[in-house]
């Protein structure tokens, strides 16, 4: 389970800094070449590089996502409690067992 | 009475001139038209004049504003309809929950296109000097800023939300059948589609919001 919650957390935190440090470059020049640019194929191009890149995000956790195996974390429950239920139904007294009987029906 | 007689005058003139055979229609919509003109004149020109003396920073603001309050608005609406499935889904089937997470990246996603645009349309607001403040240059510039953050914010609450709704029953789905996550997950994907499209058009408006140069 927390490797899913990584595996999520960092996608998010890329997801949130590649566009903004996409478009701080572009605004400061530090990218190369792109001083030449007039302002609006300024914006242009660094809007939809930012577009791109939070698709380029999603598709990467979704490749992620699916390639997982899944089913080695099965869910398995808790033993003590596992043992106390096994306990309860092998009881030896009638009443109890009636009782225990009930309840299963109603949990069915 | 003069005033009647010359209503008539005009009257008959009219109906000659436009030869229509039902001269009280066409007296009623004769005075109509005038008062509907002089009314129209007077109420143009005054909420005409008021809206362009607003200015052109109110409403770039307001559209930035709109951009990403809108669309962390739509984001967070899908963002807990899909995250209370979800989590109610994986009581009993807890493996969907690592491929259901996809739903809420989605929805983000949604949110970060309004941040984009938010950080793009106030790169685009420049100072004007005081005299050239209500110019139609400056006033285009305003409202193509204020359109752009418009249309960014609602495609982005109208994505969220249908993401939210889809990934919703994607997870519930998924718990039941496991086959049927990735033909939902298509349908989700043309959702997301929605919020790109608003995103596209509002940073190609955007683009040429152009104030006037600081020189005279």
């Amino acid at each position: 389970m927390s490797r899913v919650i990584k595996k999520f957390f960092i996608a998010s935190m890329v997801m949130w800094i590649a566009p903004v440090a996409i478009l701080y470059g572009f605004n400061n020049h530090i990218f190369p070449g792109t001083s030449k640019l007039s302002s609006s194929s300024q914006t242009l191009v660094s809007g939809f590089l930012a577009v791109i890149s939070v698709n380029l995000v999603i598709v990467l956790y979704i490749i992620m996502a699916i390639k997982e195996p899944g089913s080695n974390m099965e869910h398995q429950p808790d033993p003590a409690f596992l043992a106390e239920a096994k306990a309860s139904i092998n009881q030896p007294a009638a009443v109890t067992t009636d009782d225990n009987a009930q309840t299963r029906e109603k949990a069915e | 009475m003069n005033l009647c007689k010359e209503m008539l005058y005009t009257t008959c003139q009219s109906v000659r001139n436009q030869g229509s055979y039902s001269p009280i229609s066409c007296v009623a919509s004769h005075q109509l038209r005038l008062l509907y003109s002089s009314l129209s004149t007077a109420i143009a020109s005054s909420w005409s004049r008021a809206l362009t003396q607003i200015s052109p920073y109110t409403f770039a603001s307001v559209g930035i504003a709109i951009s990403i309050g809108v669309s962390v608005l739509g984001a967070a609406w899908g963002i807990y309809i899909t995250g209370s499935s979800l989590i109610g889904a994986a009581i009993k089937a807890p493996r969907i929950t690592s491929k259901n997470l996809i739903s809420v990246i989605f929805c983000e996603a949604v949110a970060i296109y309004g941040v984009i645009v938010a950080i793009i349309l106030q790169t685009k607001l420049e100072s004007v000097p005081a005299s050239k403040i209500y110019d139609p240059e400056s006033l285009r510039a305003g409202y193509a800023i204020f359109a752009s953050g418009i249309i960014v914010g609602f495609a982005n609450l109208m994505c969220g939300l249908c993401v939210g709704i889809i990934g919703s029953s994607c997870a519930l789905s998924d718990a039941q059948n496991s086959t049927l996550f990735v033909k939902i997950l298509v349908i989700e994907i043309f959702g997301s589609a929605l919020g790109l499209f608003g995103v596209i058009v509002g940073i190609i408006m955007s683009s040429q919001a152009t104030w006037p140069a600081k020189t005279t």
